[in-house]
């Protein structure tokens, strides 16, 4: 068996005095769909922020395919190959959907600022090259008709499979998914839960997902990590968490007390 | 009716707009002298008569009529009868390589602007500053526009450049008594011109390079006053260094930015600055304004991506400083206060942020305005602010935002009426 | 010792009217997240009204044949013109800032610069190039504090500084007005589901701060009776650094950072030739803010320019 996609050891993080984040170990083997639940404020989101570089962890290590990435900025775990989508849709308000996913691209860029400038021929085939492969995504995502839309336009479905096809343009390793079918009617849940088993099929895509639906993680995750007060109260199969009091009582007891 | 009128102009090509524009110019240096006596004027309308018809209000038909007579008619029958055989010439050149396509457009366009310019002084002397206001405008609109900071610096970065090249041109080829004799001959001056220019650029690089680094922690009106603290600094900097001489200025620049020099730097600064903003190594840079941690999530390096834009921006800057230095062939350290900042900032957001197209227009029209208004004096510095607030409130991101120029599809032949665009 | 005594009372006047000034900044900026770019000017204007509200009050006591003592025909001068300019203020923000308060910020700037140019502009078109001086009302007294000077107009100009940025702090703290001023700043979007006029409040936190803007164009015109139309830019710019030093929309702040720019330029300028203060003094406040990003008092987030 080869090194796990990505392996997360002992991972800490405080804010102030509090500990958001304590202790958490992951590992994810290539081709895998993880799911990461828990109640609001748990600490999922800020596992993500951890593992993409923007918090710098208190303690513990990352590793993505056996090489340590904690401490590195954020381009560069993501040029490494860890990408994600973020839970309230972070878009670039005045770019295309096209532009969106060629800027995906970026690490891949070598013509270099001369390039940029003076407009060379070899920048010319490289976003030539760079535009075939986005045009290839978008199709892929089934949003090809809106390539040059502006974002802002688009209907809430359509930004989150832009964001998508964006976060799959880096070429990751691994695919960091935040709440994805957060706010969607029913139809556009059916067709994000598509696209996502097309990812995790066609691609391959190693899956890590933060989600609140237990519809979507029982369907697509093969085992699941409930968090709590920033700490792995649970891990197994879908149906074991279902079942685990722990879980229930951490999703039921908040409710409770609020 | 006026819908009738304008179709059969939809299919001229770029071309056919230079045909009929140069065959007008012309037409003003072998006729227009002769035709404005015969309309009662002293002499001919210099800057499309704005500033003979606000002086004297009576000439205003006959002005109108010279105009009518010397640009619109002929430049309209020009373009309306040339437009098949220019839709042909731009048919044959497209098959070329871009770059010549370009140059022969280019070498019109200057055709052009040189007949206008060489019936006056005056005008030669407005169609450059006009050509730097363009390059200022641009390089700002990538700091301000592109990358969405307010930066206020943009005059320091002039100064810099100015006063950079100002030094090596007057210390290396003129016989100033500030820096002893000339030490090289004014015959290689020509040639090191340039270098000189790109040396200005440089150092204002450099300088952009105290905004750049701090924009890494901050933004907005942090880095707003950031900018506007070095400008101060420059500014009082140049007045206390003697060897510049101070407040007095610098003067005695050799005149060399001629109108071609002023023109091909200006096609080099629009051209750089429209290839970047259309790469994607240049779209990082509305990344990081619409959303900086996406863009850092996306692979982008946001630190080279705010260095380049400070740096490049302030490059050009520099260049139409040292420019500016030659036209004017004075400075001093006046030249670059608040009042120009306004001035720039005006241009930007008058013509349009993010995009290539605004920066010309806003460029163009304030600088026209602000000589066509001359005659009012003190009033223009009313109308002027008045009209851009006018734009503000109707289109707050300026007249033609988020436009870049696309080349090929301006120099394209127009042979389908029906295309359109 | 003396020296530097000396050159404290005089930082204290020059910060007293960047204090004032940066004051009208921070209370817009408080609640609108926009600089008033034309404040500047109103401070500029405030100059010029109270000149002729003076010159009005001494002509009107002169025809009706009423003595009135000098140092109240100053206060009323003050009041008055601190009561007209805030009309000014008001009329800025409805001409220049509300069509706009959905726009990008940066337009808001560039109309605030805009409307400040047209500020000076008529100022230059009404009353020419002549220069205007202000009448001086009260005769200079210097007393001599053990090698010190301090002249009675100091001491006054730094007094009623400090009164009326204790008084606008009370305002905030004490008053409804005040307190849906700090509402606003608070969280804009709530404010009018609280029944507070929204544009009123606005309307008033433009009013107050040319008021005190105002208070300190006639301050200025005591120690320095010669006002030219383009008085107000350099001094806005320099009170616009003030504010934003003091954090964006802190009271405390905004005044103490005046001071501290004015007893920055002032010993700068004592220790090094006069020349070089600006050089000096910005290469500071670049320093402070490359370490020190967010001023000492402001809160460290980080705006961003909407486009």
């Amino acid at each position: 068996m080869t090194l796990p996609v990505l392996q997360v050891r002992n991972l800490s993080h405080d804010f102030g005095g509090l500990r958001a984040v304590r202790g958490y170990n992951l590992e994810i083997g290539s081709g895998q769909i993880r799911g990461l639940i828990g109640p609001n404020g748990a600490g999922k989101t800020t596992i993500f922020n951890l593992i993409t570089g923007i918090y710098k962890p208190s303690e513990g290590e990352i590793f993505l395919g056996g090489k340590k990435i904690d401490g590195l900025p954020p381009h560069r775990i993501a040029s490494l190959g860890v990408s994600r989508t973020f839970q309230n849709l972070l878009l670039w308000r005045h770019m295309t959907v096209l532009e969106h996913v060629k800027m995906a691209r970026y690490s891949k860029i070598r013509y270099g600022w001369l390039g940029a400038f003076f407009g060379t021929s070899a920048r010319h085939r490289e976003e030539a090259g760079i535009e075939e492969t986005a045009l290839h995504l978008l199709d892929r995502m089934g949003i090809r008709h809106l390539a040059d839309q502006v974002v802002l336009n688009l209907p809430y479905g359509a930004q989150r499979r832009v964001e998508i096809a964006r976060a799959l343009a880096t070429e990751p390793g691994i695919l960091l998914l935040d709440e994805p079918t957060a706010g969607m009617n029913p139809e556009e849940l059916a067709q994000i839960m598509e696209i996502i088993r097309r990812v995790h099929g066609e691609f391959g895509m190693s899956i890590l997902l933060i989600e609140h639906r237990m519809k979507v993680v029982m369907e697509l995750c093969e085992t699941v990590q409930t968090l709590d007060f920033g700490a792995v109260i649970a891990e197994g199969t879908p149906g074991e968490i279902q079942n685990n009091p722990r879980v229930i009582d951490a999703y039921l007891g908040r409710e409770r007390a609020e | 009716m006026a819908g009738n009128l304008w179709k059969p102009y939809s299919r001229v090509p770029l071309l056919g707009w230079f045909f009929g524009a140069l065959v007008a110019v012309t037409l003003e240096r072998l006729a227009g002298a002769p035709l404005a006596q015969f309309l009662g004027l002293q002499k001919i309308p210099v800057l499309f008569g704005f500033s003979d018809m606000l002086k004297t209000p009576v000439s205003i038909p006959n002005v109108l009529l010279y105009l009518l007579a010397v640009y619109v008619v002929p430049a309209a029958a020009v373009t309306r009868l040339g437009a098949s055989p220019a839709n042909g010439i731009a048919a044959a050149l497209y098959r070329f390589p871009m770059a010549v396509t370009a140059a022969v457009h280019l070498a019109l366009l200057y055709a052009v602007l040189h007949v206008w310019a060489g019936a006056s002084d005056y005008r030669v002397l407005v169609l450059r500053l006009t050509l730097i206001a363009v390059m200022l405008t641009l390089s700002l609109n990538v700091i301000n526009g592109y990358m969405g900071e307010f930066s206020c610096s943009h005059p320091g970065f002039m100064a810099l450049g100015a006063y950079c090249a100002s030094v090596l041109t007057i210390g290396l080829f003129v016989d100033a008594e500030l820096f002893g004799a000339a030490s090289l001959s004014p015959a290689l001056g020509r040639f090191l011109f340039p270098v000189a220019l790109v040396l200005g650029g440089l150092l204002a690089s450099f300088g952009g390079l105290f905004v750049a680094i701090p924009s890494f922690r901050t933004r907005g009106d942090y880095l707003a006053i950031i900018s506007l603290a070095f400008l101060f600094i420059v500014k009082s900097l140049i007045e206390n260094l003697e060897f510049v001489r101070g407040p007095r200025g610098l003067s005695g620049q050799p005149d060399w930015a001629d109108l071609p020099t002023v023109f091909l730097w200006t096609v080099l600064c629009v051209w750089s600055v429209n290839n970047f903003v259309r790469s994607t190594i240049g779209k990082a840079l509305n990344a990081v304004r619409d959303n900086e941690m996406a863009a850092d999530a996306m692979t982008v390096d946001t630190r080279k991506t705010k260095i380049a834009a400070f740096l490049f921006g302030a490059f050009w800057a520099g260049v139409a400083g040292g420019l500016f230095a030659h036209v004017m062939r004075y400075v001093n350290p006046g030249n670059f206060g608040i009042q120009n900042l306004a001035e720039v900032l005006a241009m930007v957001y008058f013509g349009g942020l993010n995009s290539v197209y605004g920066s010309i227009v806003g460029a163009v029209s304030i600088s026209l305005l602000g000589e066509a208004l001359r005659p009012l004096e003190i009033f223009k510095w009313i109308i002027i602010p008045l009209l851009l607030i006018l734009v503000m409130i109707f289109r707050p991101t300026g007249l033609i935002a988020f436009r870049d120029l696309d080349v090929a599809s301006l120099l394209k032949p127009k042979a389908n009426p029906g295309e359109g665009g | 010792m003396a020296v530097f005594l000396q050159n404290l009372v005089n930082a204290l006047q020059w910060g007293s009217f960047y204090a004032l000034i940066a004051l009208g900044y921070s209370m817009v900026y408080s609640i609108l997240m926009l600089f008033n770019f034309a404040h500047g000017d109103i401070f500029m204007v405030g100059s010029y009204i109270g000149v002729g509200v003076s010159m009005a009050l001494i002509a009107l006591s002169a025809w009706g044949n009423v003595v009135l003592p000098n140092w109240l025909i100053l206060v009323l001068t003050i009041l008055f013109s601190m009561f007209l300019t805030s009309f000014v203020g008001m009329i800025v923000e409805r001409v220049g800032y509300r069509p706009l308060r959905n726009a990008p910020r940066a337009s808001a700037a560039i109309t605030g610069l805009m409307i400040g140019i047209i500020l000076e502009t008529g100022n230059l078109a009404l009353l020419g190039a002549r220069r205007v001086s202000f009448p001086s009302l009260i005769a200079t007294a210097t007393y001599d504090l053990g090698g010190v000077f301090v002249t009675n107009k100091k001491i006054m100009i730094v007094l009623v500084s400090l009164l009326l940025a204790l008084a606008l702090h009370q305002f905030v703290r004490r008053t409804k007005w005040g307190m849906a001023i700090r509402a606003m700043a608070f969280d804009f979007s709530v404010v009018p589901l609280m029944g507070v006029p929204l544009n009123r409040m606005i309307a008033l936190t433009f009013a107050l701060g040319s008021a005190l803007a105002a208070a300190a164009g006639i301050l200025f015109g005591v120690a320095y009776p010669v006002l030219d139309p383009y008085m107000g830019i350099l001094f806005g710019w320099k009170a616009f650094v003030a504010a934003i030093l003091g954090g964006r929309g802190s009271i405390m702040g905004a005044t103490l950072a005046g001071f501290l720019l004015g007893f920055t330029e002032i010993f700068v300028a004592m220790i090094f030739p006069s020349t070089l203060r600006d050089l000096i003094a910005y290469s500071i406040i670049l320093l402070i803010l490359t370490v020190r990003p967010h001023g000492f008092f402001g809160e460290p987030y980080s705006a961003r320019l909407r486009l």
